[in-house]
Order: structure tokens, then C-alpha cells, then sequence
């Protein structure tokens, strides 16, 4: 790409960036000039430019990427260049960064700033991200980009599978929640006066909303009809300060004046029906409500008196107390939920929504379906003693290649042996085959019925193999067992992992397998394009 | 060894040897999964449904047959973590089926319901081996039985809060006189289920099988009829019966469901560490200010009701009137959904005649219950905590009130016909008044064991006045004497049951058979430790003077905090109280480290709320089974302590924080001392610290489930460095305790359990070598014959 002299795009050309109109033409650039030619011929006395790099003095692409547009700074004035899409946009880009310098001289500022720049953030990180984790790809980076070789998007324009594989893992798999309570936290005072302050981050609402679904409510209800946001959360603190306190009498006495703050003192309805429809589906041998309502010495009276008879008195106060002990299981219990929604924490209306959505559907879920295989089959499962009996686990004999070069070595040696003659030929094909069989095999025994665990087991120690063999082959790094196979069967073999991947969630170690793989034949194409 | 499906592969191309060498790893050959074990113990074959059996089992096995052979009451000690249960239960059945002739019933009683769900899982599972290997004479009728509210399927009854008013909305639909009005009069409801059930009569049966509630209630829906009733109408004639203590110990239950148990009947009390403590609650009851208050508006409610039927149908009063002076007694042949609970005091002290005269007539009888109340509410007006026995106290009574010692003792009875009498069906109001009469009648029957506790205010928060009036038991061998007496063999098994020697005396019983077995390991997979100092090199322990101090409270979270950070998956910690783990969480918080071990571990706890408690646990073994790891906050003594196993993934690690004492200056706590004192010889100072040391080893025994599990134990307190605490633990602990785990400080113990659990990890031979931790059949057998060859 760095050979290419010319570049023609069609482009509009605006005299300003707001400009809604534009000219619709051709821009071509080459290594010195950049000409633009207007489409309608009656306009190309006025608008068609003709202009030498070297006038320029910068150039700038906009950051928001609708519309694509290329700002060139010339000494007389501006020119404004609408791409159709982005692509278009970066090439042009790239193209007028390298031309600058040569022709501008020391004018023009070193490419990366302005490139970086003009990434939306996200691929940026993205693209970081990638980086910090392959040392290998870094090295690359280094070598190609910073020493002028390639340009950052040439260089990411060969490994888009890698940036476009990451962004679908991510958004398949969203971030898990943080273990710690991070809104339990104490007010910040500033010693003078006699008034404290609370931060809220839109990580903690989110996790409040979560938590708290009747504070979720409230903010629904009351928000911005009522209330102000900030009045909202006012509100909130004062009753968890209140709460904090721990005199109860005080709280009291202010969720009776104000309705409002009452339902953030009070015990969470929403909460209470959740929990109903949940104890329901809870697993028997855990289950002690039941014993409750077996039990005969808790007939009041009956039995012992214990410890925790004494809180009948408190009977009035009974709504208001919510003890901290019960805010840490909630907490715990939320997070391992995980996150439910997909919404950019921030905008604290959407998140309450989509929260109480999320549940609206758990619960209607949680409703229907009385039986519970799973957890009849785990009770059995629990029930067994496991080393009295031959494991229950799919009967797997560990695989046991000592020294895996020799036994791909003489397996290779095998097949060179028996296909002498047109050996490459045949080879191909039977790998072809044989990787045929394999996936015949693989989605037969999907519609069989193959435990996930089973198939995960193998998968596992095939791939954990075949990287331990490329790594130990030495004398010829890069290559690796799922080289030999065509790229036919490369493709069906992306296609069966994800069809694994549905079977079983845990397929981590096959997929940095794979990673693994596919840098490396990004780099062998890297490679083959250099020579 | 081949996959059959990859063996279609064209064998000539060279890269399928490739493949199929990789795919040799798999060989899902399923041959064989039930091969399982039948041997012989003497005359019985015993069928025991897996490949391999563990020595100790095998001779819990032999002791136990033994102790059916002499039709005697044993006394077996096993570790936790040895299969017990399913010994018990493999072997119990096999001596019935071997003796075709006479087949014993087992009675198997377990303390929660969803121990009784594990024990029918693992029969289960015994049972379908039984039936592949011997065919249909292998069949049996097993299941557990529980209350309505675990058992009803009608949703309007089943929908209510408590068991009370599951167990009153039931009434309300199947009481006779409610039946016959509704077979006259349409527009009462009645219970669907319950109609068709009595309308099946006879053909109303449970198939051969094992049925736990669930099935049970999946049952009753298919055919349209109560499970409840068909259980216990099927309850008399299943082989196998599970249902919890109270079912055989308290009385007022007991006469109801376990009145038909024939006497050639096995009696297993499963985890039986606490048993005496059961027993003592179910001849105890306390009277507060409540209890009163409700009886009085029981009592009015009552006299209306009296007053209406006088109106409208007074031949009703006069014939039980008449029926009372014929002496008969009300608990005789009532109709199915007309009986609740039975007489509280024992079968055996109730006398065999009419009731007095004085209480016959309905108004007579109430007016001494008001008077009763009466004299109650002012024994409850005073400013000092009161103590006496039971006859100075119907002496009192006797001379304030004027209701003698017989009047009190036909009070429940008495009651109990009034209520049928007057057709009352929310009973769930009624309770209170009942309540006064169990306390009545208690009162009124026992002469010794017992006493009563005044106390005008709780000991620990003085400024709160809550007067009790408490009836307490203090001889454990009263509740279960009738147990002994009624049924040919009891077994008392647990995990826990040291000092063995002790059981006995407590509930006054000779066992044949009284054994401790130990545990013998392929590896050492369990580590207990004492930490007797924290990370600053300062002694921890939650003894009084050190509890609330904040280096003993930061000592224990570091302990903890280090070890969210070494240990995987679950994690158990044990507190002495609700009350202490309130305090130390709430102080964790404070100062951060709950915050830093959030960090590491989900935190889930237990909780006075046993709803909430019960989906901290559902949770917490969801956060272990997807790795997530997580710490279980429960207490000694809790609900928890007392029957959920923290097996595998689900606890790696328990931490027993202090010594789990009684509150030692409660007063029914004292007088029952006291009473252990006087009677069988025990010193305070040795109950004390064998109560203590039990619940201890009760917690951290619940880690382990099998051989091929593992665990460590903490014992965090300085105290258990003592010899004559630390000796009170189960021997198969104290085996494992090394003196160099004696007395640890922290980084030592994370030290330690660094090198365990990589120790642990590693694979190791099942079957133990030279050392015979696993027996096999042929193993078995081999035995047998030089055993032969011996005698």
C-alpha cells in the first residue's frame, strides 16, 4: 500500500465544516498535489481546486464519525472534503499525512497524534487493549508503525478479524459486577461545617437500582415529576444516614412526616415478592422454610425461650428495621447475577428502566415451570459418595503424547511414507476428509447427545496439545497442526467452535487457542505479503 | 478402548491416526455403572449400592446388625464424611429382606426437613440398585412425612404464611361437622382433594417406591388426592418412614402420627449429637405477656360462643357434658381432619380416668381457665427472677385459685373436647389458650425434672422489661424414655456423640452397643488447626473480657482476609452467637476489611430470617459451583450449624471464631445444671464445655462428605490449646490435630493451609495403596473367609 501514488474518491467539498450543501465531485491525490473536479462541469471554474501539499499546513479529520470529513489547512483558506464512509476518509487521511511531511516539510506535525485522534475512543481502547496482551503483536506494532512502515491503519486493516472477533466476544460477555459494596459508603465531612457530603457514581446507582428495587421505583415515580434528580438522591442520603445511625426511634419519627423518605427506610416490598417466587424453586436440601413449617416446638411458647424472642416488643418499629446483614446478602446475591442490561451506565432514568424490565421478565420466568429436574438430578448427584464408585464424569483416559514433536514428526513421516508420489495432493485431501470426519463426528454427536463436558474435555486437550507442540516444534515456530489442514476446514473449524461455544460456555482455553492460531496466521500473512 | 463412531473413519488416511490417537481420549463407554456390592455380614446378604465400600462402614455395618440381632439400642459414633447414612440405610433394609418372615419397619428421624430430602435421595438410590439386582420381592414403600404446610396441594390452603394456618385453612375445609354441612348445604367449600381421597377409601394407596414430599405431592396432584392424609394414612404400613424428632419425641405430635408404629420397629435418631436438647423443648413451654393477653380473648371468645350454642343448640353442651361423665376420652376415634395436636405430656403419665367434675360443664371449665390466667398474669408482675419446682407451684395455685393438682392435669384434654364441642376451625386463633393448658397439664403431671422460671426482664438487656413465665424441662430422658420402652431397637447415631459414655446417663438407656469408630484415610484430607494468636502475635478468643476488644475483632478479619486470599472456593465461618456476628460484621465494615474481603469473595450470611438464610445458601452454592468463590457467615448453634452440609467446592475451609458456650448465666441453663449436678453426678464445668465442644465439632465436621473430599478446620481461640477443652472433640479430629498445629498465629496457619491445599491437589491413588481404605467385594470376601478360617 505504501507503493500507491494515487488515490481517487468520491467526495463532496464543502467550504465550511457545517456547510449542509457541498460539491459532489472526485478528489485525487497524489504524491504531490491533491486536485478536486466537481461532477457538475458548470461548477468546475469556481470549485475545482488544484493545489500543491506543500501549501498545506495540516490537516484534521473529524472526530465524530458522521459525517467522514477531511479538513485541509491552506495558508488562503479551508477545504472540507465529505467521504462517503469512513474507510474512504482514513485512506485519504494516511495518504495526505505522509504527503505533508515530504512536501511540507517542518511544518506539518508527526502523523500518530492526529491519527490517534480521530479513532472514536472505544476502537482506541480496543486497539490498546490488544496490544498490552500480545507482546508479540506490540513488537509488531513497534517495528511497523513507529518505524514509518506501515500506517496504524494499514497495520490494523490485516488484523480486523482480531478487532472484530473482540468486539463480538464483548458483546456477548458483559462485565461483571464489583464484588465490593461500593455504595456503602460513609459520608465525607469537612470538618468545619456541619454538613456532610456524598459522592455517587453512576456505578453505584446502577448498583443501588439494582439492589433496591423499590428505591429503583421511587425514582421511576417521583423523578422528574416530583423531584429533581438531586432532590431524589438527597432524599436517599438522609435516610441512609438516618439508617446509619441506628436509632431507629429518630427514623421513624422522619419517615412519618415524610412519605417519601419512608421508602427508603422502610423494607422493600418489590424485594418481598421476589423472594417469594425464588424460595419456591430453591433446592429441598437447602431448603429450611420448610422446616419451619414442620417443626412443632415453634409453636410460640413451645420449646425453649432463644434469643430472638425479645424483638417482639419492637413490634411498631418492626417495617424500619432492615439490618445490614440483609443489605450484604442482597449485595452478594446481585453480583452474582451478574449484569442483567445492556445500558451505558449514565444515564440514570434508562438504567431504572431497563432494571425493572430485566426483573419484570426474571420473575416471569421464575413463575412458570414448577418441576426442577436440575436440581432433582443434583440432589441425586449429591446424594452419591464419589470414590466409592467409578466417577461420574464422562470416562475420560488422560492424553499422554510425552514428546509431541516426535509423535507429529513421525505421524508426518507416516503419511510422506504411504502417499509417496503425489503426496502434497493426496495429503490435502486427506485432511480434508479427515477433518470431515471429525465435524461429521462432532455434529452427530450434537444431535446425539455428547455431554458438553465430554466434548469440552477433548477439545481441551487437543488444543492444549497442539499449542504445546507448536511451541516445542522449535525448528519451525510458526507452524502449527491446524496449518496442515486446508482453509476450507479452518473456516468449518472457526464454525464448529462456535457451535461448541454454545454447548458449552466454558470454552476459554479453546478460544486462546484459537487467538493463538489466528495471530499467527495473521503474522504468516503479514509475512507472505512482505516477500 | 476406540470410539464406535470414529471407528466409521477411513483407517488409510494418515491424519485420522492422528485424530483418532487424540479422540482415544474419550471412551464413553458407559459399561457397567451399576456394578455394586452384595456380601454377606454373617447370616444377612447385604446389597450396598456402590463398587467399593470403606472399611468403617463395613463395621458400623456389623455393629449395627448386631445390635438388631439382640433387639437392643446402640449407640454408634462415625465420622462425618464416612457414608453413614448409607450404611444405615443399606443395611437396615437388607436385614428386612433377608428375613422375609418378619420384616422390620425402619423409623428414620432426622432433625430438618431437608435432611430428611437428603436421606430419601440417597434410599433412592439404594432402592432402584435393590430392585435391578433382586427383582420385585426387593419392593418397599418408603417416604417422608411432614405437616400439612410441606404437604398440602390445595392452593388456597397452602398459600398461608405459617403452618398454623395452613394447618387451621385445612380444618376449615375437612372438619367433620364442616363436611356434613356442606353434603347439605352446596355453598360450603370444602377440600377437593380431601373428598376424593375419602371417596377412594381403601383404593387410596401409595404404589411401592420411594417418595419423598415433593413426590409425594406430585402424587397426590396426579391421582386428585391429599397427600397429607394418604402419607399418613400410608405411614402405618410403609417399611421405610422419615420424618423429623419431633414426629416420635414430642408428645403432643408423637400421639398423634406414631401411635400405630408396631414395636418391631428400627428407630435411627440420625445426627443425634443435640438429641437431649430435643428433648428437653418438647416437654418446655414459656408464658410471656402475649400468651396472656391472647388467652383472655380466647377465653371471651369462647364464653360467646358457649352462650350462642346455649341459644341455639344447647343439647350439643349436654351431650358432651354426658360424654365426660362416661369418662370418655376425646382422643378416641375422631374423624381423619378433625385431630390436631395431642396431649403434651407423655402417653404413659396420662391417668386412665374421666375428667373431674368440677371443669365438665363448658362454663365451669372456663371460668378455671380464666382464673389460671389470672393467677399467671400476676406471677408475671414481678421484680425478681423466681424459681421453684412443679409442687410448690400447683401448691400455689391450689391455694390462690383454687384449681388442684387434677383440674390442671385434664386442662389440655379438657380443652381439646371443648374445642370440637363449640366446632372451632381456627385454631391458629386458639393458640394461646393452648398454650396455658400444655402449660396446665405439664404442670400438673410432673413432680420432678422440671422447674419454673420467673424472669421479669432478659438478663443481657435489663433496661427492657419482658416477663417470662417458663416451664423447663431439665431430664432429656423423659421425652425419650417411651422411645426406649416402645420400640425393640433404637439407634442413636452421629458424627459427634463424644464422650460417648455420656449419652446414656443423659437419656437413661443401656445400649448393647456403644461404639466410636475412627476414620481411616488415604490421605490426611483433613487439616484441623488451633489459632490461639493473630497476625500482631496477640492471643484471640471470644471470651468475655476479650470479646468486644477491637485487636481480637481485627485479629479475626485478618485471619479471614488472609485466607479469602489463599483458599478456593467456599468458605465456612462459625460464630458463637447472631449477636457477635452482628457486632463483628458491622465492625469489619467499619473498618474496611469486609470491604477487602468482598473483594476476593462474595459474602453471604446467615440471618435470624430463615427465608432470607435459606437464599443466602442457594446463592452461595451457586456463587461456589461458578467458581466465583464465597464466604458463608452462619453461627454455632444456628439453623445453619444444624443440618446444611458445607461438603467439596462448597467449604474448603471452615473457621470456628471462639468457643460456642451457652449463655452461662441464663437461668433455665443454670437450673438445668443444676439439675445434672444433683441427679447423674455431671460437674457444671464438664457439661458446660462438652455442650461447647460438641456444637464446635458439629460445625467444622460438615466440611468433609467422602474420603475423596477435603477440607481444614480453624479453631479460632486461644482456649482449645487447653487440653481439657481440645479433648473433648470427636477422636477422628483430635487424630488429625497435629501438636504442631497446636498454637498457631496466623501466617502460620495460611502457611499451612498453603502446603495443604497444594497437597490436595494433586492426584492420588483412591484406593490407598497397601493401607485398604476402600474394600471391594472381592476384598470383602477375603475377609469372610479368613475370619472363617480364624474361628
Amino acid at each position: 500500500m505504501r507503493d500507491v501514488q494515487v488515490v481517487v474518491k468520491r467526495v463532496k467539498y464543502k467550504s465550511s465544516a457545517k456547510d449542509g450543501g457541498g460539491v459532489h465531485g472526485i478528489l485525487k491525490l497524489t504524491r504531490e498535489r491533491f486536485a478536486f473536479k466537481p461532477n457538475d462541469p458548470s461548477l468546475s471554474s469556481s470549485k475545482a481546486l488544484n493545489l500543491e501539499f506543500r501549501l498545506i499546513k495540516g490537516h484534521k479529520s473529524s472526530k465524530d464519525l458522521v459525517p467522514p470529513l477531511l479538513h485541509l489547512t491552506h495558508h488562503q483558506g479551508n477545504y472540507f472534503f465529505e467521504f462517503k464512509n469512513i474507510e474512504d476518509r482514513n485512506l485519504c487521511r494516511d495518504f495526505v499525512a505522509k504527503a505533508i511531511p515530504k512536501s511540507g516539510g517542518p511544518t506539518s506535525e508527526k502523523v500518530a497524534p492526529p491519527n490517534d485522534e480521530q479513532l472514536s475512543s472505544a476502537e482506541m481502547m480496543r486497539r490498546m487493549k490488544l496490544l498490552q496482551e500480545d507482546s508479540v503483536l506490540q513488537k509488531f506494532h513497534k517495528q511497523f508503525v513507529s518505524g514509518d512502515v506501515l500506517s496504524e491503519t494499514e497495520f490494523w486493516a490485516t488484523r480486523k478479524k482480531l478487532l472484530d472477533a473482540n468486539a463480538s466476544i464483548k458483546s456477548k460477555q458483559m462485565v461483571g459486577l464489583k464484588g465490593e459494596m461500593i455504595y456503602n459508603v460513609k459520608p465525607s465531612s469537612d470538618g468545619q461545617s456541619n454538613r456532610v457530603t456524598f459522592n455517587l457514581t453512576p456505578e453505584m446507582i446502577y448498583q443501588i437500582f439494582a439492589e433496591k428495587p423499590a428505591v429503583r421505583q421511587a425514582y421511576l415515580d417521583s423523578v422528574p415529576n416530583k423531584m429533581t434528580e438531586k432532590e431524589f438522591w438527597t432524599k436517599y442520603w438522609r435516610a441512609q444516614y438516618l439508617h446509619s445511625t441506628k436509632n431507629i426511634v429518630a427514623a421513624a419519627a422522619e419517615a412519618a412526616e415524610d412519605e417519601e423518605l419512608a421508602v427508603f427506610l422502610k423494607q422493600d416490598d418489590i424485594l418481598a415478592s421476589e423472594t417469594r417466587h425464588k424460595i419456591r424453586k430453591v433446592d429441598p436440601t437447602l431448603d429450611m422454610e420448610a422446616d419451619e413449617g414442620d417443626d412443632y416446638t415453634h409453636i410460640p411458647g413451645h420449646g425453649l425461650a432463644n434469643e430472638n424472642s425479645k424483638d417482639e416488643l419492637e413490634a411498631q418499629y418492626e417495617p424500619l428495621k432492615r439490618s445490614f446483614l440483609q443489605d450484604v446478602n442482597r449485595h452478594a446475591a446481585v453480583v452474582l447475577e451478574g449484569r442483567t442490561i445492556d445500558v451505558e451506565a449514565g444515564d440514570t432514568r434508562s438504567v431504572a428502566e431497563a432494571l425493572a424490565r430485566s426483573k419484570l421478565k426474571l420473575a416471569k420466568e421464575a413463575s412458570d415451570g414448577n418441576a426442577h429436574p436440575e436440581w432433582l438430578e443434583r440432589i441425586t448427584r449429591m446424594a452419591e459418595i464419589e470414590d466409592l464408585q467409578a466417577p461420574r464424569d464422562p470416562p475420560v483416559a488422560p492424553l499422554c503424547i510425552k514428546d509431541p514433536r516426535d509423535y507429529f514428526d513421525s505421524q508426518q513421516v507416516n503419511a510422506l511414507n504411504q502417499l509417496s508420489g503425489t503426496r502434497h495432493m493426496k495429503s490435502r485431501l486427506s485432511t480434508s476428509e479427515a477433518y470431515g470426519s471429525i465435524r461429521n463426528y462432532i455434529s452427530e454427536s450434537r444431535t446425539m447427545g455428547l455431554s458438553p463436558e465430554l466434548a469440552f474435555e477433548v477439545f481441551n486437550s487437543l488444543t492444549q496439545n497442539i499449542s504445546i507442540s507448536k511451541y516445542q516444534l522449535g525448528k519451525n515456530p510458526n507452524e502449527s497442526v491446524l496449518d496442515t489442514l486446508p482453509s476450507v476446514a479452518k473456516e468449518e473449524l472457526w464454525l464448529v467452535r462456535d457451535a461448541l461455544s454454545k454447548i458449552y460456555p466454558k470454552l476459554q482455553a479453546l478460544d486462546a487457542a484459537f487467538a493463538h492460531y489466528e495471530l499467527d496466521h495473521g503474522r504468516d500473512q503479514q509475512r507472505a505479503a512482505k516477500d | 478402548l476406540l470410539n464406535p463412531s470414529l471407528s466409521s473413519l477411513p483407517s488409510s488416511s494418515p491424519s485420522i491416526t492422528n485424530i483418532q490417537t487424540i479422540s482415544l481420549s474419550i471412551h464413553t463407554q458407559n459399561t457397567n455403572q451399576n456394578k455394586t456390592m452384595k456380601f454377606q455380614i454373617e447370616d444377612i446378604t447385604v446389597y450396598f449400592p456402590y463398587d467399593h465400600i470403606y472399611p468403617e462402614q463395613y463395621s458400623y455395618m456389623l455393629d449395627l446388625k448386631r445390635s438388631l440381632d439382640a433387639k437392643g439400642h446402640s449407640l454408634l459414633e462415625m465420622p462425618t464424611g464416612t457414608g453413614k447414612t448409607i450404611a444405615l440405610l443399606s443395611l437396615i433394609t437388607s436385614y428386612s429382606l433377608s428375613k422375609p418372615s418378619n420384616p422390620i419397619k425402619l423409623i428414620y428421624c432426622t432433625r430438618t426437613v431437608h435432611e430428611m430430602e437428603k436421606t430419601l435421595a440417597e434410599l433412592k438410590l439404594l432402592y432402584k440398585y435393590q430392585l435391578d439386582n433382586i427383582g420385585p420381592s426387593a419392593r418397599m414403600l418408603a417416604l417422608g412425612l411432614s405437616s400439612r404446610k410441606n404437604l398440602c396441594v390445595n392452593p388456597d390452603v397452602v398459600s398461608a404464611e405459617n403452618r398454623d394456618s395452613v394447618d387451621a385453612g385445612c380444618r376449615k375445609l375437612t372438619a367433620s361437622w364442616v363436611r356434613a354441612l356442606a353434603a347439605e348445604n352446596n355453598g360450603i367449600p370444602t377440600c377437593d382433594w380431601f373428598e376424593r381421597y375419602e371417596r377412594a377409601g381403601s383404593d387410596a394407596v401409595l404404589p411401592p417406591g420411594v417418595y419423598t414430599l415433593q413426590d409425594l405431592r406430585v402424587f397426590g396432584k396426579e391421582k386428585g388426592w391429599c397427600p397429607y392424609f394418604l402419607a399418613r394414612h400410608m405411614v402405618q404400613f410403609a417399611n421405610v418412614v422419615v420424618y423429623s424428632y419431633q414426629y416420635l419425641l414430642d408428645p403432643k405430635v408423637a400421639g398423634i402420627i406414631s401411635k400405630e408404629m408396631q414395636r418391631e420397629s428400627v428407630v435411627v435418631f440420625d445426627e443425634a449429637h443435640n438429641i437431649d436438647n430435643v428433648c428437653i423443648e418438647a416437654l418446655s413451654v414459656s408464658v410471656r405477656k402475649q400468651t396472656i393477653e391472647g388467652a383472655t380473648r380466647n377465653i371471651n371468645k369462647m364464653a360467646q360462643e358457649i352462650n350462642r350454642f346455649k341459644a341455639t343448640d344447647a343439647g350439643r353442651l349436654r351431650a358432651e357434658y354426658n360424654r365426660l361423665v362416661d369418662g370418655l376420652a376425646q382422643r378416641g376415634d375422631l374423624p381423619l381432619g378433625d385431630t390436631w395436636l395431642a396431649n403434651p405430656a407423655l402417653p404413659d403419665d396420662i391417668l386412665k380416668e374421666a375428667v373431674p367434675g368440677n371443669i365438665r360443664r363448658a362454663e365451669h371449665f372456663l371460668s378455671v381457665l380464666r382464673r389460671l390466667v389470672q393467677y399467671l398474669k400476676g406471677r408475671l408482675e414481678t421484680d425478681n427472677v423466681e424459681k421453684e419446682g412443679p409442687l410448690t407451684f400447683v401448691n400455689a395455685v391450689n391455694s390462690h385459685v383454687g384449681i388442684d393438682q387434677k383440674m390442671l392435669k385434664f386442662c389440655y384434654d379438657r380443652l381439646h373436647s371443648l374445642m370440637l364441642t363449640l366446632e372451632i376451625t381456627d385454631t391458629d386463633e386458639f393458640l394461646h389458650i393452648q398454650t396455658i393448658c400444655d402449660f396446665a397439664t405439664l404442670v400438673g403431671t410432673y413432680t420432678r425434672g422440671f422447674s419454673i422460671i420467673i424472669e421479669p426482664y432478659d438478663e443481657r438487656m435489663p433496661h427492657i422489661p419482658d416477663p417470662v413465665l417458663q416451664l423447663t424441662c431439665h431430664d432429656a430422658s423423659l421425652a425419650i424414655k417411651p422411645v426406649f420402652d416402645r420400640f425393640q431397637s433404637v439407634v442413636i447415631t452421629s458424627g459427634t456423640l463424644s464422650p460417648i459414655d455420656l449419652y446414656p446417663r443423659l437419656l437413661n438407656f443401656n445400649p448393647v452397643v456403644s461404639r466410636s469408630f475412627t476414620m481411616s484415610l488415604t490421605r490426611d484430607c483433613i487439616c484441623p488447626m488451633v489459632l490461639s494468636r493473630g497476625s500482631d502475635q496477640l492471643p484471640v478468643s471470644t471470651k468475655f473480657d476479650l470479646r468486644s476488644d477491637p485487636g481480637v475483632e481485627r485479629n479475626y478479619g485478618r485471619l479471614l482476609l488472609e485466607m479469602v486470599s489463599v483458599v478456593p472456593d467456599g468458605i465456612v465461618c462459625f460464630f458463637v452467637s447472631y449477636s457477635y456476628m452482628d457486632a463483628i460484621v458491622n465492625s469489619w465494615n467499619e473498618t474496611g476489611i469486609l470491604k477487602d474481603i468482598m473483594q476476593r469473595k462474595l459474602v453471604f450470611i446467615e440471618t435470624q430470617d430463615v427465608v432470607e438464610t435459606t437464599l443466602a445458601l442457594d446463592n452461595y452454592r451457586k456463587a461456589c459451583d461458578c467458581g466465583r468463590g464465597a464466604v458463608f457467615f452462619s453461627v454455632a448453634r444456628g439453623k445453619v450449624a444444624e443440618g446444611i452440609d458445607f461438603d467439596r467446592h462448597y467449604g474448603r475451609l471452615v473457621i470456628m471464631f471462639g468457643v460456642p458456650f451457652q449463655y452461662t448465666l441464663s437461668k433455665i441453663l443454670l437450673a438445668r445444671l443444676e439439675y445434672l449436678r444433683e441427679t447423674f453426678q455431671i460437674k457444671e464445668g464438664d457439661f458446660l464445655t462438652f455442650d461447647a465442644l460438641r456444637q464446635a465439632a458439629q460445625c467444622v465436621g460438615r466440611v468433609i462428605r467422602s474420603k475423596a473430599d477435603y477440607g481444614m478446620m480453624i479453631f479460632a481461640d486461644k482456649r482449645y490449646t487447653r487440653h481439657d477443652k481440645r479433648s473433648k472433640l470427636p477422636g477422628w479430629i483430635l487424630s488429625h490435630l497435629r501438636d504442631a498445629h497446636l498454637n498457631l498465629s496466623t501466617d502460620m496457619a495460611v502457611h499451612i493451609a498453603r502446603e495443604f491445599l497444594r497437597k490436595m491437589a494433586q492426584p492420588y491413588d483412591k484406593t490407598g495403596g497397601g493401607k485398604k481404605t476402600l474394600l471391594s467385594q472381592e476384598d470383602l470376601e477375603e475377609m469372610n473367609g479368613n475370619e472363617g478360617m480364624m474361628f
